[in-house]
């Protein structure tokens, strides 16, 4: 009955998201515009929208933009997330409630996330703009839009990260840390020498999770700029989904897709080796 | 709950202090979205904007009852995070007990595979889905949307559910069978029980995460009327000149229902994902 228990859900994962992946390599060959789209054979062009990809420079433009968002979403993250981790290990009154409030960001819809960032970095009367006492166009200046989406997605993620690295903060030993405070160890060598290398495995886990769900981050940056102005908000997941659903170009939409699954799923493997087999927690 | 001791001299002082100055900091993006809604129309757009509203009002909330599609688009959200929520409990709860029961190396293929498929952007599975859904007459249905959307719950589920699962002692289960009940009787009977608070946890997990879902409504239906709340506010936010008033006081009631159930259940809920993102 087990094999019963288990084919069920792992049957329905296979056809809603294993044959999409592979339908997708398929795709990603063949000649698909609107017209050939209810075809069941398209002719098959190889190469041709790989090629036709590569060959532009929007391309490159989008694959730069994904590297700054996603590396950007992982170096803030987690260091704004391992801080307030180990602030929040501190034992003082209320600390575990304080650190759980800031999931709170994490469970919003992403999509009202991205609005009401939108709205923060608006020019005429945003809130951005009055603390700062600035007077930007965040959102429609390319040259402040990428930054301006890596910055609400940071706000997003930021607690995810904190709460699994508090995890991990709380399982190191407490008697390395009180014996090395006894001999004269200061916190930045205590941190260095003796937290660091026990979060290690934690600390990688936590990373492909982050580059895991940057590159998921299609709401938040569809609300605030839809990846403008000119594609300069534009990271790989929007660029397929746009390519398909806006410019109904398919086959090239399936090609910019299968970019971000090789990145995703050579990521996956290294997550899913680092949980396996460092025993973590 | 003993989230709150006692101050033990000023250094504990100081520390919820700082506490207190994080927390009020980081989540000022969710003060701003709230008092912009208790906003007129004419200060909305004061510069620079205050940051305490001068004359807060419910107005933008009254218009927004009056309003019949959005109130359409937030029982859609509804209705597709109920049904997912089931689908995914039901799927999820007997896969999970079958990875903590089962052991064999077709349960380890499996968790990878579950793993590495959680990993994968909606945003890329949309346009398959779509063809797929198009070959099957399930675009613009209720149906399409809950399918394509737990998919994501349910590779969460099996994820946190399994090392649940596990926890339930494997006597109690042997006891059943000595009495008679087949294996089938004893998950039914002995384990679904004891995991009810566990997987009530992971239904309100799997109900927020649904309700938030934004691509498969977007692209798999083109029929205003069965667009979720999270579709209907991208409309409202992608006019030219947003009433950011009335949007803010659309995103404050979309939030709401998750931010109760998130305050309810806020210690169990850190736990549950913990437990299942690193291990």
């Amino acid at each position: 009955m087990v094999r019963v228990f288990l084919a069920l859900p792992m049957a329905f994962l296979l056809i809603l998201i294993g044959f999409p992946v592979l339908y997708n390599v398929l795709m990603s060959f063949q000649d698909v515009t609107l017209m050939t789209l209810p075809q069941f054979m398209r002719p098959w062009i190889g190469i041709s929208n790989y090629t036709t990809l590569l060959g532009e420079k929007v391309t490159y433009e989008v694959l730069a933009n994904t590297f700054v968002f996603v590396g950007g979403n992982v170096v803030f993250q987690i260091a704004i997330g391992l801080s307030l981790a180990l602030f929040f290990e501190l034992s003082f009154p209320g600390a575990k409630f304080m650190r759980g409030l800031f999931l709170v960001a994490w469970m919003l819809p992403p999509l009202v996330i991205g609005s009401v960032w939108k709205w923060l970095f608006a020019t005429e009367s945003g809130a951005i703009n009055a603390i700062l006492g600035s007077n930007m166009n965040w959102l429609s200046d390319p040259s402040t839009a990428l930054w301006a989406v890596t910055t609400a997605n940071i706000w997003f993620g930021t607690p995810f990260s904190m709460i699994l690295l508090s995890a991990a903060v709380s399982n190191v030993p407490k008697e390395l840390l009180e014996a090395a405070s006894l001999d004269g160890a200061g916190p930045i060598r205590r941190f260095i020498y003796i937290t660091l290398p026990a979060i290690s495995a934690s600390l990688l886990a936590v990373v492909s999770l982050t580059i895991i769900y940057s590159m998921r981050a299609f709401d938040v940056i569809w609300a605030m700029t839809k990846g403008g102005p000119v594609d300069s908000s534009t990271i790989l997941p929007l660029f397929s989904y746009r390519l398909s659903f806006d410019e109904f170009k398919f086959g090239g939409g399936a090609a910019a897709a299968n970019f971000a699954f090789i990145i995703v799923f050579i990521v996956a493997l290294i997550y899913v080796r680092s949980i396996k087999h460092e025993k973590i927690l | 709950m003993r989230t709150f001791g006692t101050f033990t001299g000023y250094r504990s002082l100081i520390l919820f202090a700082i506490g207190i100055t994080l927390v009020s900091i980081y989540l000022f993006p969710v003060y701003w979205m709230v008092i912009s809604a208790l906003k007129t129309s004419t200060e909305i757009f004061v510069r620079p904007p205050t940051f305490v509203p001068e004359a807060p009002t419910l107005e933008n909330f009254l218009w927004i009852a009056e309003q019949p599609k959005l109130l359409t688009f937030l029982a859609n959200s509804f209705i597709i995070a109920t049904f997912t929520t089931i689908i995914t409990l039901i799927l999820g709860s007997i896969g999970a007990y079958a990875m903590a029961r089962w052991r064999s190396w077709v349960v380890d293929a499996a968790l990878v595979l579950v793993l590495v498929m959680q990993a994968f952007p909606e945003a890329l599975l949309a346009t398959p889905l779509f063809l797929l859904f198009k070959q099957v007459d399930l675009l613009n249905t209720y149906t399409g949307v809950i399918l394509a959307t737990s998919t994501k719950t349910l590779t969460l589920a099996l994820v946190v559910l399994r090392p649940m699962f596990a926890q339930v002692p494997k006597e109690l289960e042997e006891a059943a069978f000595v009495d008679g009940c087949n294996s089938f009787q004893s998950f039914i009977q002995i384990v679904l029980p004891i995991m009810l608070p566990g997987l009530l946890v992971i239904g309100a997990l799997c109900f927020i995460l649904a309700y938030g879902q934004f691509v498969y409504p977007l692209s798999l239906t083109t029929r205003a009327d069965l667009h979720p709340a999270t579709v209907g506010l991208y409309g409202f936010v992608g006019a030219e000149y947003a009433d950011w008033h009335r949007v803010m006081a659309y995103a404050t009631i979309v939030v709401s229902p998750v931010v109760v159930l998130f305050l309810l259940l806020q210690r169990r809920i850190v736990g549950g994902l913990t437990a299942g993102a690193l291990k």
